[in-house]
């Protein structure tokens, strides 16, 4: 008995909800049964990773804190890569946007009004969109593959960092500790609910998902990145270029990885420091695709990947699991979520061995 | 060592009239609760295995008053350390020890929202009412470190893998050099920066790097034996165990070496929270204390130096040396420290010049 | 500089340079077959583990180069299901791929972390390998000599052979090698099985040639270095060859520079360390101006095979 794959008309619209709750489950259960062969706690670490974030409310405040760069980040490379733009140096635009940010706080220093924070958005944007132009000039001009342009920018940008705050930018008064000085008041993000730590990048990263749904879903733009990104010789039919796509597709998933570096840095943050570069803009392809590349479905996908952070810092404390065991958990979820993928536009069919002789 | 019941049960009070903060624990008469929050994990026979060992010395000296201490390992220096800590003090520890220099700002904060817990900040600066602040006096071993070196050292110049220039490194590489000078005045040190606490495979390299220069001593600020089974293999002179005792890795070339021994502090503050006296300070122990602790000499070092070197720790214990003792010359040779005169703890901690001796890197 | 000094400096390079060496001739021939794997540094890592536990256990450093090239392999079939039977994302599947590898090193090597072995010694005899003129020619250790003779093996084998012109086609044009009846699948499985053989010998390489220790992520980056070199080098194997020394010498020359003084010490060791994509991007750039618009990327690189059946 063999099995074979039957490509689907159209997507499963049940699968594409199903799949990622079916993964979540099968984590749990595998997890727990193989842990527990291993000596560990399987079921106090499926309980402390997945549900202890849910069901206590103190930590509610992190799950979002926690998601919100990764479900901007996340939103813009939905958006490139259904347009079939391979960006994956968010993590490089992420900390471009940083320290643009970061550079009007320190130039601003001791400054007060209302204009700062704005100020700040816009270099984190621009920092990060022009991040990303380098790939597109690349990639529209000379043909260079932006998967791997984006990749080697993202290792430079981080020594950029290493150099900042060691150097010309260092805390005068830190000890010699590489790092910047802390923002002036005006230059950090209020929190929004008190008695938290919810600052304003929680209700922008919804915005910007719930923006990027309407527009991918309503709008001419939103056509035309899909169109391309689908049938690139349709849309040049159509009149659609290729490569005013490619400049949009990096230009606004650089940018809101940019905006993230900002909301970070000024946020959670409120200096630049050598830990800057956290891996959101890695993290975040993995949630684009978890949300189906879909702005809304990236939101959720954001929120799971919270819980696994969080709870995984739960189960350390709790149940004394080690870090290097959550990061197996998580990996553990990710496979199964992205091999989940494959149900959505195919059925799985049993035939007998002798049709299996097309290859 | 007394116990005082009353105050164990005033502590417990005290938690319980924070239910809005989430303790759960910590009711009438239970241990106390103790935190640790780690940069890596206890794995990397340096600085976390020192602070592991440390919360373990803790709980075998207290016994049944503090209970299994908790250690949340590979926490990043950024709001991550900020979420570790609210975790731990909303989940009953009473105790937090925070032992990377880049938790400073976060502890601070978190501390402001749990007041009746106590919270100690390793290598910060940064206090409050209830942040304390400690760190060792390693730059005392850094003195018997290099009397060895002066004395055995054939080129009269050694190699110092730093992680960054910041003054604790600094002050450790300063007082191996002026130790090293007073037996040899030609001594000098080359420090190399490799930018990061834990890449064994560049530490390796860049101590290749120092010995097919010229050193054949080798002394480190890195996580970790790379360096020092380097020196093993090429067979230079030696180098100092840092942290902990690395003999396993290089049985002849380490000739002693610095441990950290954060046991007795530990034990001091959880007994000082047990007792309700836990006060904010700055502790800076050393090797009077028993903080830094100088692991067994080599075999192969002579007696007379042995002597030499027992004879700086020894004084540094009785009061009678201190390293930082003008007259110190900067490394242009200009007179920094005038002829009698101390550094004070406070010049220390801010220290990014270097003496005499040393090649300042670029 | 003296002789012997520039003597050292090479074996430097060539210890610091083998490990991303393995990793890239592995990654390369996974791309030429028009699969992008950036779990490298993951697959290393088990690969590293792997290698210190045997070695640990056994002493044998042969039987630990093997073990841990098996563990790559086992690590790769991960990446190879789901991205070759499951059509899963190849970036983001790559990219999970390392947070496994990371992870669960880490939690194998729990407990082995304070114990020492030893280097793998030099293949040739004591005379010629501590010879000081000679060490620069024979004085390694046999993975040096390894990651050589693989550069020419994956040379000659897409150059000159059936079965390498195959995988050539299956990377530049999945659907015609496929319509001819090639299986692509089978192709690519065998690639990536590679490519993980190959970057477990190269996480090896850490604790048998650089430092004979297990540190939690003690590769620390390098198997992105050697997914830079592979584009570096436009791939092709002897290009592959001379970026790896390169590269080796950009990671070291760092070193000897602040340990020696000199001109080249002033240069911040940031710019030193962000060297290799820097000059991988420019490569990038130069192959595309003057090959018009086609570089030399396998035309299917990343993209997964979907067979309109």
């Amino acid at each position: 008995m063999q099995f074979r794959l039957e490509k689907r008309l159209e997507p499963s619209r049940l699968m594409l909800y199903a799949t990622p709750i079916a993964a979540v489950l099968l984590t749990m259960v595998i997890g727990a049964v193989i842990f527990s062969l291993i000596g560990y706690d399987g079921i106090g670490a499926v309980r402390e990773i997945f549900f202890t974030p849910l069901t206590n409310a103190f930590k509610w405040q992190d799950l979002g804190v926690k998601a919100a760069p990764l479900i901007i980040i996340g939103v813009g490379l939905s958006i490139a890569y259904r347009a079939n733009v391979w960006n994956i140096g968010a993590e490089g635009q992420y900390v471009m946007g940083g320290l643009a940010a970061t550079w009007v706080a320190l130039s601003t220093y001791g400054m007060s009004g209302w204009w700062i924070l704005p100020l700040m958005m816009l270099a984190g944007v621009i920092g990060g969109a022009a991040y990303a132009a380098i790939p597109a000039l690349l990639k529209t001009r000379l043909g260079v593959n932006e998967i791997l342009t984006s990749l080697m920018l993202t290792y430079a940008s981080v020594q950029l960092v290493y150099y900042l705050v060691r150097a010309p930018w260092k805390d005068p008064m830190g000890m010699g500790f590489p790092q910047t000085r802390i923002f002036s008041e005006a230059a950090r993000l209020p929190t929004i609910i008190p008695g938290t730590i919810v600052h304003m990048g929680v209700p922008i990263a919804v915005a910007v998902a719930l923006i990027a749904w309407f527009v991918m879903s309503r709008s001419v733009f939103g056509y035309q990145m899909k169109v391309v990104g689908a049938a690139p010789h349709a849309a040049r039919y159509g009149g659609f270029s290729e490569n005013k796509t490619i400049w949009l597709a990096m230009l606004v998933s650089g940018g809101l990885a940019g905006m993230a570096g900002m909301l970070e840095v000024a946020g959670p943050f409120q200096r630049m420091v050598p830990g800057f570069p956290t891996n959101y803009g890695f993290t975040a392809i993995i949630v684009a695709f978890l949300g189906r590349l879909n702005p809304l479905g990236v939101i959720f996908a954001g929120i799971v990947m919270a819980i696994t952070f969080v709870g995984g810092e739960v189960a350390q404390t709790s149940i004394g699991l080690s870090s290097s065991a959550t990061g197996v958990f998580q990996a553990m979820m990710l496979f199964f979520l992205l091999a989940g993928d494959i149900l959505v536009r195919y059925r799985i069919k049993r035939v007998a061995p002798a049709a299996e002789a097309r290859a | 060592m007394t116990i005082n019941r009353r105050t164990i049960l005033k502590a417990g009070a005290a938690a319980a009239a924070l239910p809005l903060l989430g303790s759960r624990a910590f009711a009438q008469g239970e241990p106390l609760k103790v935190g640790f929050m780690l940069i890596g994990t206890p794995n990397d026979n340096g600085w976390n295995f020192g602070h592991a060992q440390g919360a373990k010395f803790m709980k075998d000296t207290l016994g049944e008053l503090v209970a299994e201490p908790t250690i949340v390992e590979n926490v990043p220096e950024g709001p991550d350390c900020e979420r570790v800590l609210r975790e731990l003090a909303q989940s009953g520890h009473k105790l937090i020890f925070a032992t990377s220099f880049g938790y400073g700002d976060y502890v601070i904060k978190v501390a402001q929202q749990f007041p009746d817990v106590k919270f100690e900040h390793a290598t910060g600066y940064q206090r409050s009412d209830n942040v304390a602040t400690y760190n060792a006096r390693f730059h005392e071993g850094r003195a018997v470190c290099g009397t060895i070196a002066g004395h055995l050292s054939k080129t009269g110049k050694a190699g110092y893998i730093g992680s960054f220039p910041i003054p604790e490194v600094v002050m450790g590489i300063n007082s191996f050099v002026l130790a090293a000078r007073k037996i040899n005045p030609a001594f000098e040190i080359t420090p190399v920066y490799i930018s990061t606490w834990n890449d064994p495979a560049k530490e390796a390299d860049a101590a290749r790097a120092m010995i097919d220069q010229g050193i054949d001593i080798i002394a480190q600020h890195t996580d970790g034996p790379a360096a020092l089974q380097v020196a093993e293999e090429r067979g230079i002179v030696g180098g100092f165990g840092q942290g902990a005792d690395m003999s396993a890795f290089a049985p002849k070339a380490q000739l002693t070496s610095i441990i950290d021994h954060w046991g007795p502090t530990y034990v001091q503050s959880a007994q000082a929270v047990i007792d309700g006296n836990w006060a904010s300070a700055d502790r800076w122990p050393g090797l009077k204390e028993g903080e830094v602790q100088i692991g067994p000499y080599n075999e192969s070092i002579p007696a007379d130096v042995v002597a030499a070197a027992e004879a700086v720790k020894n004084g540094q214990i009785d009061g009678s040396f201190n390293i930082f003792t003008g007259p110190i010359n900067d490394h242009t040779g200009a007179e920094k420290v005038p002829a009698g005169v101390t550094l004070t703890d406070a010049e220390l901690l801010s220290m990014d010049w270097y003496v005499e001796g040393v090649n300042p890197p670029a | 500089m003296t002789p012997e000094l520039i003597i050292a400096i090479i074996v430097t390079v060539v210890g610091a340079s083998t490990p991303i060496l393995i990793a890239a001739t592995g990654e390369l021939v996974v791309e030429k077959a028009g699969v992008l794997n950036l779990g490298v540094e993951g697959m290393m890592l088990v690969g590293a583990i792997a290698a210190f536990i045997t070695l640990f256990l056994t002493g044998n450093h042969y039987l630990a180069i093997a073990l841990a090239a098996a563990a790559g392999v086992a690590t790769s079939l991960i990446f190879g299901f789901l991205t070759l039977s499951l059509s899963a994302n190849q970036t983001a599947t790559g990219l999970a791929l390392t947070i496994f590898g990371t992870g669960f090193s880490a939690l194998a090597g729990q407990g082995y972390s304070a114990r020492p072995v030893t280097l793998l010694g030099p293949l040739f005899p004591a005379e010629i390998a501590t010879h000081p003129v000679w060490r620069v020619l024979f004085g390694y250790s046999a993975l040096v000599y390894f990651s050589l003779a693989m550069v020419i093996a994956v040379w000659w084998f897409l150059k000159k052979t059936r079965a390498g012109l195959i995988l050539r086609a299956v990377g530049e044009n999945d659907l015609s090698a496929h319509s001819i009846g090639y299986s692509v699948v089978g192709v690519r499985y065998a690639a990536v099985a590679f490519g993980g053989a190959m970057a477990g010998i190269a996480g090896a390489c850490f604790p048998l040639l650089l430092t004979p220790q297990w540190a939690e992520r003690m590769t620390a980056g390098r198997g992105w270095i050697a997914v830079a070199l592979v584009v570096f080098a436009s791939w092709k194997p002897f290009r592959l060859l001379a970026g790896a020394y390169l590269f080796g010498l950009v990671m070291t020359m760092e070193l000897y520079a602040k340990a020696g003084g000199g001109p080249l010490s002033v240069i911040p060791s940031e710019l030193w360390a962000a060297l290799p994509y820097l000059v991988t991007i420019a490569v990038l750039v130069l192959i595309s101006i003057r090959r018009d618009a086609s570089s030399n990327a396998p035309a299917c690189l990343g993209r997964p095979f979907l067979p309109s059946n």
